[in-house]
């Protein structure tokens, strides 16, 4: 026992402090008025917290491991129950803003393999805002716009299932072939509507639905903007649709352009795009990604221009562009079409030296808390003499009395 | 005075999520909380002058220094951190460092 405090002298030296503090501040605290017991509140809090960060080694050792088991069997059973109950309870955020998809996806996506497919239909009585109904309002407009969407994708692939959640919004769950499995977001589901159906059945009654279909979708799905854009890859490649043969060229082509967008831009990016897209130019869906890294792009009469006037970038800036990009039509062609790669990347991305955004998503920040005796420089050669100080490496925390360093700069 | 400088440590971040916990909670006033704080100040400076006494050497490269307010910021890459028992690599550290001086505000209690 001995030897693992002179090994490690942080539990020991934090429990002195810990200790410390509560008895200077049990004065305070009745000079306030406030009861002893807030004051063991307290010191609990501050213990249990510092045992959850596991910064210190050995801090309550027995109290510790037990307590941990305790609050990780207790934080398993609550997310398994949050898990099951989340697809009821996210729908309600319908002006949730985008950045959260993917978390209430993954949950989304749990739920499903926790939970075996639990959701219960619901009919369509029950749908609140939701617009994007495909199955059950059979004698609207929309109906033919579902068929032909469901038609278009499902077939061909291997188990195939349709969450709905309480908001009455479809999801597809589709278990591809590598056992994984992928939940089809609707709003993808609307872009191939707007490829599908032109090309299948009656273009002029199709239109319109796809705008009404789109139009309060983009408000209506907090959870589901384009996280997951794999399954449809899958579900094209495995459909068998003969009449579509055509549009599953172009759906394939737009998925793995909409893939390779998803998975360098952010989810609410795509999903601004495919909104944005879907409002101006509803009636030439046909290429509407893929021609951004495609050389399609340079035909500009018979396909939809994703760049120029069509730039989804931003709605506001669009007149301006037009006229700037008429101008570097020719650039662009020169170029390689450089600039005309994919619109979610920022043009020129490459060309940014960004050391500190990856660094910043790591967990541990590194920090050393101290106090310098010396800080000696000569030439670029640093030499650094500090003391008293509070080492947080890889997320343990170290103390020392005295450090003597040298850098390069 | 003590310096605050520790307040940003596992220890003293956890300190203050309790105390926030208890405001919220309105089972302490933001005042006692800021009392409590200083003390922790002063607890964690006394300590760290008296009780601890190991010595540890680094080497890296220096990304960048500032020196503002008489306190040091350096951003040091691939450092190791080396004392007697072990060694510690990381990619990237940020080391702050407040005047050791004595300018008489650590008084020992």
């Amino acid at each position: 026992m001995a030897s693992s405090a002179n090994s490690n002298p942080v539990p020991k030296l934090y429990r002195s402090v810990i200790d410390d503090v509560i008895n200077e501040v049990r004065e305070l605290f009745l000079d306030e008025g406030v009861d002893e017991q807030v004051l063991m509140e307290l010191r609990t809090l501050w213990e249990n917290k510092l045992m959850q960060s596991k910064a210190v080694e050995g801090f309550h050792t027995e109290e510790q491991q037990a307590l941990q088991a305790q609050q990780q069997q207790a934080q398993q059973v609550q997310q398994s129950q949050q898990q099951a109950q989340h697809p009821v309870i996210l729908p309600p955020q319908q002006q949730a803003p985008q950045q959260q998809v993917i978390v209430q996806d993954q949950k989304i996506i749990q739920a499903v393999n926790a939970t075996g497919m639990r959701f219960q239909p619901r009919g369509p009585q029950s749908m609140c805002d939701s617009p994007f109904v495909f199955v059950h309002q059979p004698a609207t407009e929309r109906s033919a716009a579902a068929t032909a969407a469901t038609l278009a994708l499902p077939t061909g692939v291997g188990p195939y299932q349709q969450l709905i959640t309480s908001q009455g919004q479809i999801l597809q769950v589709v278990r591809a072939a590598n056992g994984a499995q992928y939940i089809i977001q609707p709003q993808q589901q609307m872009v191939l509507q707007q490829q599908v159906l032109p090309q299948m059945q009656q273009g002029g009654v199709q239109a319109p639905v796809i705008q009404q279909v789109l139009a309060p979708l983009q408000g209506g799905i907090p959870q589901q903007t384009g996280v997951i854009i794999q399954p449809q890859q899958i579900v094209l490649a495995g459909n068998k649709v003969q009449q579509n043969a055509q549009v599953m060229q172009t759906a394939t082509m737009q998925t793995a352009t909409m893939q390779t967008a998803t998975m360098q831009t952010q989810p609410g990016q795509v999903a601004a795009q495919l909104q944005v897209q879907a409002q101006p130019q509803p009636q030439q869906p046909q290429q509407q990604q893929a021609a951004q890294q495609q050389p399609v792009q340079q035909q500009p009469p018979m396909m939809l221009q994703v760049d120029g006037a069509g730039d989804t970038s931003s709605e506001e800036d669009e007149e301006e562009e037009d006229e700037y990009d008429e101008d570097e039509d020719e650039d662009k062609d020169k170029d390689g079409g450089e600039d005309g790669q994919v619109e979610e990347e920022p043009l020129n991305s490459g060309d940014d030296v960004s050391d500190e955004e990856d660094q910043e998503l790591f967990d541990t920040e590194n920090v050393v808390v101290c106090q310098y005796d010396k800080i000696h420089r000569s030439k670029n050669k640093w030499k650094f003499t500090l003391k008293d100080g509070i080492m947080n490496l890889n997320g343990r925390d170290y103390v020392f009395s005295k450090a003597i360093g040298d850098a390069e700069w | 005075m003590a310096y605050q400088l520790y307040r940003n440590t596992t220890l003293g971040n956890s300190l203050q999520e309790s105390l926030d916990e208890l405001i919220q909670t309105q089972q302490i006033t933001p005042q006692l909380a800021l009392q409590v704080l200083l003390q922790f100040d002063k607890a964690i400076n006394t300590a760290l002058a008296n009780r601890v006494r190991n010595r540890v050497n680094f080497r890296g490269s220096l990304n960048t220094y500032r020196f503002c307010d008489n306190v040091w910021t350096f951003v040091l890459n691939d450092v190791e951190f080396r004392e007697v028992t072990d060694l510690v690599k990381v990619d990237k550290v940020k080391i702050v460092a407040c005047d050791g001086k004595n300018t008489g505000s650590n008084a020992p209690e």
